[in-house]
């Protein structure tokens, strides 16, 4: 009986010795595609000539939310890339699949690039939007994806309510009467930012659309400078989108080393140029004063200054039963 | 008169320019002007006509002049509001296209992690979106009857039967775990047949535990519903129906080669481990190979021909026969015991068993046979009785089938080419069979009978030291669920150890002939 489980165990052991080709899987949020297209490629080159190896990413997009939650439900992430902190949360405290302080082990709280919103207009602004107080106007209608599923909508979401608190010295309801005007001249509710994109460029609806700065950036060079023009409001929030491995996952995984040196590479120049290119506001100071055309100034408050963090912010707005949700029903 | 006429003309004038507004737009393109339209009304020849017609015309004028306005304004605002209509409308179109392609993009995703159901001719089943969780519900319903003729010395029990009825839930956890549960409730006791889990590392590595078929005799493995006869051989005597343990197996290139190595409580020949525990330290240790080079080949004269050994090893610790590794008898066909062992006969060490077995499957045809041999050490626990006895038993069989409409022969089953329906002149599937056997008891077990009958393993005068059985039937299969057949099986006997002859009344004092019908559903 003895030597019998012990042939089990030693062909156990050898069945989990895994000896194939590595592979990633990066679960990120919507408008990321092109990011990541380019940065995968880079990082393959630089881990084959590191390591020898070659190391095949796959991607995974959608709204944050629900990205988050299909990471929850066993969708087996090596990494992830996310809209925001909270999401990534979710992910450690609902399935335990990283620590808690997964947000302390790489530089600037995870986030090795930032992002804010803007507006995407037709070409000629036909409809004069200049900033949120125009946005609410009756007769404009805007685009915005999902605040429940997307991340760029609860940005976007977050940075309207921080300029009607700005503006009403912090009055509460007074925000909340501007946020639902907002929402009331929301026609369509996509369930990621690039689906907004797709609803607002590609099948001409709305005035105005409340994207990422990346995205609006892309939809000019997609569609032609001669359709769309970007306008920046006067203030916006610094969106910090949070990147993660999934250390459950990749260890079962046997990417570990792998998964840290694709999330560590993009602080390193190459990443930080990819990012700026594709419209992400890198950290590295040198190479975000190199790339500072192509961002608009603009004041950016933070959700941590405006709403108390993530957490709150979460559990205040976008929450079943929150702000959103009751102001999305009247 | 003419005055009548320059009214006419006028109003015709102001009316035709309605409907000629572009054309004067475009004409209009005098510096300075707004692209609008304009009636140049003639001055009235200063011939000093009549003051009271003067007025009429001026008024006239006025009113062209006038008309002329509005048809202007009309011009310059109604294709703005019309294009506003149209863009809004335009806006609400697509509107309403986006939100329907969200809409289906989101009943999509959502269908796409929709459990799904389904009941059909493989049960009913109920898995997720990703098939990773399964939950399946099977049922066997065999309704069988036995009549017995020539039978006046030792009669057979005729009559109808519930030979099995199990409902069975199977299907998977996680992906990778297999499961089965299997009770049957036919006969004459409810008990567990199966329960077991596998676990699917990989093809070629997998692990099962719980209660199962050990991997021993080749008609024993073969499904319950599949078997060509309503029971199954005098070879499969020798073998162990269903024991408790843990087995590693696998299936190597691509199926051609099979392995199952496992560690048993143990189970006697032919006999089932009722009680869902361990009687004794000592286990079984069993195992198989077996091979169908040519499964994957091109050669399909050979594609279905399949050979291997299966075999086991325990070494018994004295014990009762009650307990454990003693056969309690074999059976013949019709279920009779024809050979037992004495009551205070007890497995006594080593029990070994091989089996060389193969099948051959080409179109309608199939054959299958395989030897067992069963040799186990038994006491006699009377202190003058046999002790430490080397028993081998043998037996072997041979089973044919030719299936007469057609259908490609299995080893797994039949799926008629058309399901019965009269209606349609379809008439299922239809399929002779035939089938000998034999098994031999060794004739040590008899020893010292004639000294004291308490000291033999078995007496001869009850128990045959050979069976023989010839059986042939026919097997309609109205679908893949539904069968029937009607077999009938010859069994003779030998024996007579030392000059005994059978005692009047015993199984083996004549021969069985019993005919067997059928009426199986299984999904």
């Amino acid at each position: 009986m003895k030597t019998f489980l012990n042939l089990v165990l030693l062909l156990a052991f050898a069945v989990s010795v895994k000896a194939a080709e590595v592979k990633l899987l990066n679960v990120s949020y919507d408008p990321t595609r092109e990011l990541y297209a380019e940065y995968n490629a880079a990082f393959a080159k630089y881990w084959k000539a590191k390591s020898g190896d070659d190391v095949n990413i796959s991607q995974s997009h959608g709204g944050s939310g629900k990205q988050a939650q299909s990471v929850i439900n066993g969708l087996e992430a090596d990494v992830v890339t996310l809209a925001l902190a909270y999401d990534i949360d979710a992910i450690s405290t609902q399935a335990r699949l990283l620590p808690a302080d997964w947000q302390k082990r790489l530089p600037n709280d995870s986030t090795p690039y930032t992002s804010t919103i803007v507006f995407l207009v037709r070409k000629g602004n036909p409809k004069g939007i200049k900033d949120w107080d125009d946005v609410v106007k009756k007769g404009v209608s805007v685009v915005v994806a999902n605040p429940k599923t997307s991340g760029g909508a609860r940005w976007a979401y977050l940075a309207a309510y921080a300029y009607a608190l700005e503006k009403n010295n912090h009055d509460d309801a007074a925000a909340r009467d501007f946020i639902g005007k907002l929402y009331k001249n929301v026609p369509v509710l996509d369930s990621g930012a690039r689906g907004s994109t797709v609803t607002f460029a590609q099948r001409q609806i709305g005035d105005v659309l409340l994207a990422w700065e990346n995205e609006a950036h892309l939809a000019l060079k997609e569609f032609g400078a001669d359709k769309f023009e970007i306008v920046t409001p006067s203030l916006s929030i610094l969106a910090e989108p949070p990147v993660a491995v999934v250390d459950k996952n990749a260890k079962r995984h046997h990417t570990t080393e792998v998964a840290n040196e694709y999330l560590k590479y993009l602080y390193s120049d190459e990443g930080q140029e990819i990012a700026a290119k594709n419209f992400y506001r890198p950290r590295n100071e040198a190479i975000a004063a190199k790339y500072a055309a192509n961002f608009s100034q603009v004041k950016l408050v933070t959700i941590d200054q405006e709403f108390g963090g993530w957490a709150k912010a979460q559990q205040t707005h976008f929450a079943d039963g929150g702000v959103f949700d009751k102001i999305y029903q009247q | 008169m003419k005055t009548l006429k320059l009214k006419q003309l006028i109003i015709a004038g102001v009316v035709g320019t309605q409907f000629a507004s572009p054309v004067f737009a475009a004409d209009s393109a005098a510096p300075g002007t707004n692209g609008t339209a304009s009636v140049e009304i003639p001055a009235l020849a200063a011939d000093g006509g009549n003051p009271a017609q003067e007025a009429e015309i001026k008024a006239l004028k006025q009113q062209v002049e006038a008309l002329v306005e509005k048809v202007n304004a009309l011009e310059q605002h109604a294709p703005a509001e019309q294009t506003a209509t149209i863009q809004n409308l335009d806006q609400q179109v697509r509107i309403l296209q986006r939100q329907r392609e969200i809409d289906q993009d989101a009943a999509t995703a959502k269908a796409a992690t929709a459990p799904k159901v389904s009941l059909g001719q493989n049960g009913f089943s109920f898995s997720s979106a990703d098939s990773n969780f399964v939950a399946q519900l099977h049922a066997v319903l065999q309704f069988d009857s036995r009549t017995f003729f020539h039978d006046d010395n030792a009669k057979g029990v005729d009559g109808f039967l519930l030979r099995r009825v199990r409902p069975i839930l199977s299907g998977t956890l996680a992906r990778d775990f297999e499961y089965n549960f299997t009770p049957d409730f036919g006969g004459s006791q409810v008990q567990i047949f199966d329960a077991y889990a596998i676990y699917h590392g990989a093809p070629w590595f997998q692990v099962e535990a719980g209660k199962f078929k050990p991997p021993v005799g080749l008609e024993a493995l073969q499904a319950d519903v599949n078997t060509s006869f309503n029971e199954r051989s005098l070879a499969t005597d020798l073998v162990p129906n269903r024991d408790l343990g843990l087995a590693l197996k696998g299936d190597l290139y691509g199926g051609a080669a099979s392995y199952v190595i496992g560690i048993f409580n143990g189970a006697s020949d032919y006999n089932s481990t009722v009680t869902n525990s361990f009687a004794q330290n000592n286990k079984s240790l069993d195992a198989r190979l077996f091979f169908q080079p040519w499964k994957n080949s091109d050669v399909n004269a050979l594609r279905g021909f399949g050979f291997g050994v299966g075999g086991s090893y325990e070494n018994d610790n004295p014990a009762t026969n009650v307990t454990t590794s003693l056969t309690p008898g074999y059976t013949t066909d019709g279920q009779q015991k024809f050979f037992t062992y004495n009551k205070n006969v007890y497995a006594d060490g080593v029990h070994w068993r091989l089996s060389p077995q193969a099948y051959y499957y080409y179109g309608p045809f199939g054959l299958l046979g395989e030897y067992v041999i069963s040799d186990q050490h038994v006491s006699n626990d009377n202190t003058h009785g046999q002790k430490n006895v080397d028993v081998r038993n043998t037996a072997w069989e041979v089973a044919g089938s030719w299936l007469l409409t057609g259908e490609d022969a299995s080893y797994n089953g039949i799926t008629p080419r058309q399901n019965f329906d009269p209606r349609l002149n379809q008439w299922g599937a239809w399929q002779v069979v035939a089938r000998y056997a034999e098994l031999n008891v060794d004739d040590d077990v008899f020893k010292g009978y004639s000294v004291n009958p308490n000291y033999s393993l078995a007496n001869p005068t009850a128990s045959a030291d050979r069976a023989q059985a010839f059986a042939f039937g026919l097997n309609w299969y109205l679908n893949k669920n539904v069968r029937a057949n009607v077999s009938f099986s010859h069994t003779t006997f030998s024996g007579g150890y030392g000059g005994k002859s059978f005692a009047a009344g015993s199984v083996p004092s004549e021969a069985e002939n019993v005919l067997f019908t059928r009426i199986q559903l299984a999904f």
